[in-house]
């Protein structure tokens, strides 16, 4: 059996490594379009904060591909076929394949404002931006941040944090909706102003243009143009599902899976940012693009692959992230309008945590958002399983930390009851 | 593998592990720099020790997106700090809240089994609360938690 994975990032990997727990003989091809040993994208803002050297962007050594036993290539892969089940790679040549895993993952996308295709104009997406926009990333220079999303901010706090001008601006009334609620968008809105960049939501940007000195002019809606050196633009991503077209892969946004991450056609799996799959709370096709999916998904992806039986529990969507000094999280059905009511906890048990809102349905937790310290994380890794489980929480929010550690004493080998 | 284990119902809350793990870490006797935490409810009466169980499907390994956590040869997980960029997803991971955040160094910090002959919160546990023992069978013949404790811990102390 010839097994090729598209794809070197978490998704692949993980399926990867799955796959070789339960079968260690046959024939696993890795293809990478960006080549290299694999980077991990989380830790661009890292970087570039100067968090971490270089060097800590490999997760992987140049050693792991051989000692997984796997034929390594460098293309993209053009077009798949999944009648003759035969790639065609950007290098012109063919792969066949038995089975075949896709981890394409996605692209950043830019907005369709003019001046934004030019050199000076960056994603913060791939280990490349990251080596073009390090040069940048020197006090005094000034930045223009396109889109408040989750990468967006994550850029603004490593150039703010770098002495840099920072100035974001947003189109919509809002920063975040993906991962945090309108209170919660709110106090990271004046948290971003209190340490000194500027935010402008409600903005609309209509052209860039450059500088005979090489900076540019960004052109807003109504307001005066302003200069900055240079631009990140972060206002959305786009699944790479281009190589299966033509094909009997059933395509939405993403690649649509089932719990077994197999796709419409036969012996095609996808996992990761470019698979649309199951959730927690039971939708079917759902993009969350996030870090730990793709490594639940790709485990899941190459143990079935493998030929085990392994049903994915669906995706929580969960996000965290230390920016602008305050810890930033969230998990679940956390925004507002969801839910039947919520609690905000300010309590003896959660002590100058900050903001924290958990979100009940019925006699269920799905959900919770969060700004302040990093203690809440703990507190949402541990309400994790209780939201996947969907288990009754019958305790007044108050009680909510004794509960949480009764689970755990509960299900804990090593407590003695 | 030996590991920590944890008895609640001798557990008297003298936090004696958090200090001995606190100045292990970093010669201060701080428990916010401890890597167990004795969660004690005053109200209710019931003490719970909580620290690193070194799973044997580690999540918090699985998802570190900087690689930066490992298993050594003796089964135990451990952070690299020099590779960790405090990203957190860690703590979101561990569904037992066992890893903490150093906000000095901005990086996680978790039990790292510490000590020659046993880990340090072990050795200074003066109600034999806490053991480092082989753990091989613990799940047979577990029944509930101790009946009391659930319901004063759901009941709450007032009641």
């Amino acid at each position: 059996m010839h097994v090729v994975i598209i794809g070197n990032s978490d998704a692949g990997l993980s399926a990867l490594e799955a796959f070789r727990k339960h079968d260690k003989t046959s024939k696993v091809t890795l293809i990478s379009k960006e080549g290299g040993i694999a980077y991990s994208r989380v830790l661009l803002p890292y970087y570039l904060r100067g968090k971490i050297d270089y060097d800590n962007f490999f997760i992987r050594k140049q050693s792991y591909y051989n000692q997984m036993n796997v034929k390594y290539i460098e293309a993209g892969v053009d077009q798949v076929d999944d009648q003759a089940k035969r790639l065609r790679l950007s290098t012109g040549e063919t792969l066949n394949y038995d089975k075949l895993l896709i981890c394409t993952g996605s692209r950043a996308m830019k907005p369709p404002i003019p001046g934004l295709d030019q050199e000076g104009v960056y994603h913060m997406w791939t280990l490349k931006d990251a080596e073009a926009l390090a040069s940048y990333f020197k006090e005094g220079n000034r930045v223009m941040v396109l889109g408040s999303g989750f990468v967006s901010l994550q850029a603004a706090w490593a150039a703010l944090y770098k002495g840099l001008d920072v100035h974001i601006i947003e189109l919509a009334s809002r920063i975040m909706p993906t991962v945090l609620d309108q209170k919660g968008a709110q106090l990271l809105t004046d948290q971003i102003q209190k340490l000194g960049a500027k935010l402008s939501v409600e903005t609309m940007t209509e052209r860039v243009e450059k500088t005979p000195e090489g900076t540019f002019r960004v052109h807003t809606k109504g307001n005066e143009p302003f200069e900055v050196d240079f631009i990140i633009v972060g206002t959305g991503v786009r699944a790479n599902i281009g190589l299966v077209q033509e094909t009997a892969v059933e395509t939405d946004r993403g690649i649509l899976v089932n719990p077994y991450m197999e796709t419409t056609a036969k012996d095609i799996y996808a996992a990761g940012d470019v698979a649309q799959g199951p959730t927690t709370f039971g939708d079917k096709h759902m993009i969350h693009a996030l870090w730990p999916t793709a490594i639940e998904m790709g485990k899941v992806a190459g143990a079935n692959m493998a030929g085990q039986t392994q049903a994915y529990e669906g995706s929580l969507n969960m996000n965290t992230t230390q920016m602008f000094d305050v810890t930033v999280s969230s998990m679940g059905l956390f925004n507002d309008g969801m839910g039947d009511r919520v609690a905000v906890l300010d309590g003896e048990d959660f002590g100058s945590y900050g903001y924290v809102k958990i979100v009940y349905d019925g006699d269920h937790i799905v959900g919770i958002t969060s700004i302040g310290s990093s203690d809440l994380v703990k507190l949402m890794g541990k309400l994790r399983p209780v939201i996947r489980k969907k288990q009754k929480v019958n305790l007044e929010p108050e009680r909510l930390g004794a509960f949480l550690h009764l689970q755990i004493a509960n299900e804990a080998s090593v407590m003695k009851i | 593998m030996r590991l920590v284990t944890m008895e609640p119902k001798k557990c008297v809350g003298c936090r004696n592990c958090e200090y001995a793990c606190s100045y292990n870490n970093n010669g201060t006797c701080d428990s916010k720099q401890s890597n167990i935490q004795v969660n004690f409810y005053p109200k209710e009466g019931v003490c719970i020790p909580l620290t690193c169980m070194h799973c044997d499907e580690a999540w918090c390994l699985n998802v570190c997106p900087a690689a930066a956590i490992s298993r050594n040869e003796e089964g135990a997980v451990l952070v690299d700090q020099s590779r960790c960029a405090g990203c957190k997803m860690c703590m979101l991971a561990c569904p037992y809240g066992n890893i903490h955040f150093d906000t000095a160094k901005q990086v996680s910090r978790k039990c790292n089994l510490c000590g020659d002959e046993e880990p340090n919160c072990v050795n200074h546990c003066i109600a034999t609360a806490l053991n480092y023992e082989e753990v091989e069978d613990m799940d047979a013949g577990r029944g509930a938690f101790d009946t009391i404790i659930v319901k004063k811990l759901q009941d709450g102390g007032d009641q």
